[in-house]
Parts: structure tokens; C-alpha cells; sequence
């Protein structure tokens, strides 16, 4: 499990995290939703230790990141996090190189389902393959926790499509997942909880089956409810 | 220790392309050199000696040996070598900052790499270092080889003996001990971890952060010269061995708190 717990995260003297809180389970698909700029990335990147929280705390699976945890979790950002100047198949060796936990056997099987070349140049790809190549290097690793930052954003329609497809696979599984967007339909179907963050806070944490059952509404409709009062 | 010779190897392959054309500038401009000054030092023998119908050893009564150090001294042997080092310390910063800017933010991998984040200084501070002292041995070989191409053109007899120690400027890079090399490389050593520590100040803090570096840098650097600076200001009241000892200190009060305070950074104040 995830806990964030309480973090409240500053730029200069603008609050971005106004101590807020929510828990991701193992094997549970958690949508941070919220308006570009509510400090989804921030959470993210303050999971993973890539910027400092003024106060707070995050425990992953009730431990503090340390270096052993990026075999356990791992983030994908919106941008791919490889030299530009490397192949596909250089950057899968950097990443065997570095981690216990690639599956090379996994990240082949995702380069043939996504029809990608791995002696292309990550630089000459484009934006939809560049994306899916990213998501590789996060989905091949066998960690338990996967934190993917708008992986639908500015990708052409099929592109969107094969990803989400991952989604529903065994790929994702067992995981738990928090994933971020600003546009819900695309992935309604897919998640399992979802955090509704506005200002550096979360306005209402819910299980979308639940609500679905239980009183009849869609994520959409409680983002409705929820934000415009 | 495995990620740091991992990381190591991939850092130096990252300049190696840049790093083989400086090497290839230095070698070409040298060598082009080596010829030019010698042939032009011999023209201007065989014009003078024609006119004045001089012999050899007239000559060199009247006007002197050619010495290595002529060719040394000039653009063709230095200018290759102050690019390639304004080229090194330019890449002193952009060892970091290349991770951070462009579209692809390879700082994220780096800093998610299941390793201890100050393996990432380390292996770019060995990897510059690694860069410096390649130069500085390639250069030990082009020098012998610049020599035999002087002496194919000047005749030995025209020639005034050369060693290291003649030129101020080869003897800083190539001390005649042991002890000062080590302690000329690990001063050097001490200003790149410094910067190194700087900058990541600055990708700390940001704008603010720019100040603090500063700060800091002028910190390191005066403590690291208070043993002389307190010396002269007592006009010599300690031995050269007691100063020596002092600065040993300093210095490594200097980069042990350069590397602890970029741990510090690394782990718990970096951004990206």
C-alpha cells in the first residue's frame, strides 16, 4: 500500500500540497483526478523522492522510499526517460543493467504488441511511440507499484487505445497502479478508485464500483457533484 | 560498487564522441605544428646562414639553439590544449545540467536507478577527472612524438637540450614527484566536487539557490586557503611542513563536506 499521509509541499510561498492525504492499494488501479496545475505531478514525483515535501509522509507498503524501493515501485513520467540519442533496444540494456527486476522476455512481448522497431532511434519516434516506449520501461520492470503521469496525454487515438488495452491485461494485475489525468473518460472503465484533488487538496476519495452500485453514478457525475458544489 | 562502474563507463561514453574529436584536434594541431615551427625555424637558419655565409657552428655562436620550448610556446601546441580545457570545464556543468534540460529528462532514470544517489556524483566526478587525466598522459605521448619530428627537421646539433622542467607550464602539468602530482590533480579534484556540490545547490533551490552556491563556493575556498592566508598574515610563523599539513586538512575537511552535503541534496532536496 501507498499512504500519503498529511504532505504539504510549498513553491516559494505558493502551497501547492495542502496536507493531503490518500492511500493506493496493491492491485488496485487509484486515478489522481484534478485540473492541470492541482499538484498531481507534484504527488508523483514526491512519491518517488524526486522533489522534497515540507512536512508529510509517504510510505510505500509502510516504509520510507529508499534505494531498494525503485525495484519495488516505479514512475512513468510524460516524458521518456532515455537518452534521445539511444536505441530502443540500448535503452532495455541500460535498464537490464541497472535493475534486478527487468523482464527483457515482458519488454520484448510489449514492443511486438505495440509494432515497435527496437533498433529505432528513441529520438526519431514519434510522440505515440515515444509514449509506449516509456510505458515499456515502466510495465517490464516487476515491480509492484507503477505510477504513470497522463499516459493518454497529446496520443493519437489508437495509440490511446493499445494502452488502455495494457491496462485490462495481465501486465497490470497484482499492481497497484496511480495514474493521473485531467481527462477521466478516456480510462473511467478502467480504474477502481478515484481521488479528486483540487488545489492542493483531495475533495472526495471514493471506490467507483461502490458508487456505481450503490447510488447509481459514474466518476463523471461525482466529479460534478463534487466540483461544482 | 557494481552501478558505479556501470554508470562510470556509461558517463564516459556519453563524451566519448566529443572526446575523440578533441583528442584528434590536439594530435592534428600539434603535429601540423611540430612541422611548421621547425620547417620555418630552419628557413630563416638557411636564409641567414646563405646571406652571411655562416657555417653551422657560426651560427649558432651568433644566434643561439632551437629549443623544444619554441614550439611549446606556440599557438600550434597551446591552443588545442586551452580549448580542450575551456571544452572540459564547460562540460563540468553540462556533465548535470544535460540531464535536466532537453526534452528527454534522463535525471528521472538517473535519480530512479535502485542505487545510492551519490553514485551519480561520484561516477561523473570520476568520469571528468578520467577525461583530465587521459588528456594529460596523451599528451605525455604526443610530446615524445612532437621530438622526433623536430629533430627529422632540425639537425640535433642546432638543438639546446629539452626537459619538463624547462617549461613552467609542462612542469605544473607534469610534476616531477609523485606527492605533487597528486597534490596538483587532487586540488583539482577538490574544485570539480565543489562545483559539482554547487550546482546541485542550485538544482535544489533554484533561484535561490544560485546565491547559496555562491555562498558556499566562497566558503569552500576560503577555507581551503586559510592555512596560507593565515601564514602570511603571522609572516611565516609556521614551518612549510606545519602549512602543508594544515592545508592537507582543510582539503579534506573540503571535499568530505562537498560530498556529504551533495548526499544531503541527492536525497533529500533534489528536483526535477
Amino acid at each position: 500500500m501507498i499512504e500519503v499521509k498529511n504532505v504539504e509541499k510549498k513553491y516559494g510561498k505558493k502551497r501547492v500540497l495542502k496536507g493531503l492525504s490518500f492511500t493506493a492499494e496493491k492491485g488496485e488501479i487509484t486515478c489522481l483526478i484534478g485540473i492541470n496545475g492541482v499538484g498531481k505531478t507534484t504527488i508523483m514525483k514526491a512519491i518517488m523522492a524526486l522533489t522534497p515535501i515540507n512536512s508529510g509522509e509517504i510510505l510505500i507498503d509502510g516504509e520510507k522510499i529508499r534505494k531498494e524501493s525503485f525495484e519495488k515501485i516505479t514512475f512513468i513520467p510524460d516524458t521518456i526517460t532515455m537518452l534521445p540519442q539511444m536505441k530502443i533496444c540500448e535503452a532495455f540494456a541500460f535498464m537490464a543493467d541497472f535493475y534486478k527486476n527487468w523482464d527483457s522476455k515482458r519488454a520484448d512481448e510489449l514492443l511486438q504488441f505495440f509494432k515497435l522497431d527496437s533498433t529505432e532511434r528513441i529520438a526519431n519516434l514519434s510522440k505515440g511511440n515515444m509514449a509506449k516506449v516509456n510505458m515499456i520501461l515502466g510495465l517490464a520492470l516487476n515491480v509492484d507499484y507503477l505510477l504513470m503521469d497522463e499516459p493518454f496525454s497529446g496520443i493519437d487515438i489508437f495509440s490511446r487505445e493499445q494502452i488502455a488495452e495494457v491496462f485490462t491485461s495481465h501486465l497490470i494485475e497484482d499492481r497497484g497502479v496511480i495514474i493521473t489525468t485531467h481527462e477521466i473518460s478516456d480510462i473511467e472503465h478502467l480504474i477502481d478508485r478515484a481521488v479528486l484533488i483540487d488545489n492542493g487538496e483531495v475533495l472526495k476519495e471514493f471506490s467507483v464500483e461502490e458508487v456505481r452500485e450503490k447510488e447509481g453514478k459514474s466518476v463523471v457525475d461525482v466529479m460534478r457533484e463534487v466540483y461544482r458544489g | 560498487m557494481k552501478h558505479y562502474l556501470k554508470l562510470l563507463n556509461f558517463e564516459v561514453n556519453r563524451f566519448f564522441k566529443l572526446y575523440l574529436t578533441l583528442i584528434g584536434l590536439i594530435i592534428v594541431s600539434q603535429f601540423i605544428g611540430a612541422i611548421v615551427v621547425s620547417k620555418g625555424y630552419m628557413n630563416g637558419v638557411d636564409q641567414v646562414m646563405y646571406k652571411n655565409q655562416l657555417s653551422m657552428s657560426q651560427y649558432t655562436e651568433e644566434y643561439g639553439l632551437f629549443s623544444f620550448n619554441q614550439f611549446v610556446g606556440s599557438g600550434w601546441f597551446l591552443l588545442p590544449i586551452f580549448f580542450s580545457i575551456a571544452i572540459l570545464m564547460i562540460y563540468v556543468f553540462f556533465i548535470w545540467y544535460r540531464d535536466w534540460f532537453g526534452k528527454n529528462t534522463f535525471i528521472y532514470r538517473l535519480l530512479m536507478l535502485p542505487t545510492e544517489r551519490i553514485t551519480i556524483y561520484f561516477s561523473k566526478l570520476t568520469t571528468i577527472m578520467l577525461l583530465v587525466l587521459g588528456l594529460v598522459a596523451l599528451q605525455i605521448v604526443l610530446i615524445s612524438i612532437e621530438m622526433q619530428i623536430v629533430n627529422s627537421i632540425i639537425p640535433t646539433d642546432l638543438q639546446s637540450h629539452f626537459s619538463f622542467n624547462d617549461d613552467y607550464s609542462l612542469e605544473r602539468l607534469y610534476p616531477n614527484t609523485l606527492t605533487e602530482f597528486i597534490l596538483i590533480y587532487g586540488v583539482g579534484l577538490i574544485f570539480v566536487a565543489v562545483l559539482f556540490t554547487a550546482i546541485l545547490i542550485e538544482r535544489s533551490y533554484g533561484l535561490q539557490g544560485i546565491f547559496i552556491a555562491i555562498v558556499y563556493g566562497m566558503l569552500s575556498s576560503g577555507v581551503f586557503i586559510a592555512p596560507l592566508l593565515v601564514n602570511r598574515f603571522l609572516n611565516g610563523y609556521f614551518y612549510s611542513l606545519e602549512v602543508f599539513l594544515l592545508e592537507l586538512v582543510m582539503s579534506v575537511i573540503v571535499l568530505v563536506s562537498a560530498i556529504w552535503i551533495a548526499n544531503h541534496l541527492l536525497k533529500y532536496k533534489i528536483r526535477v
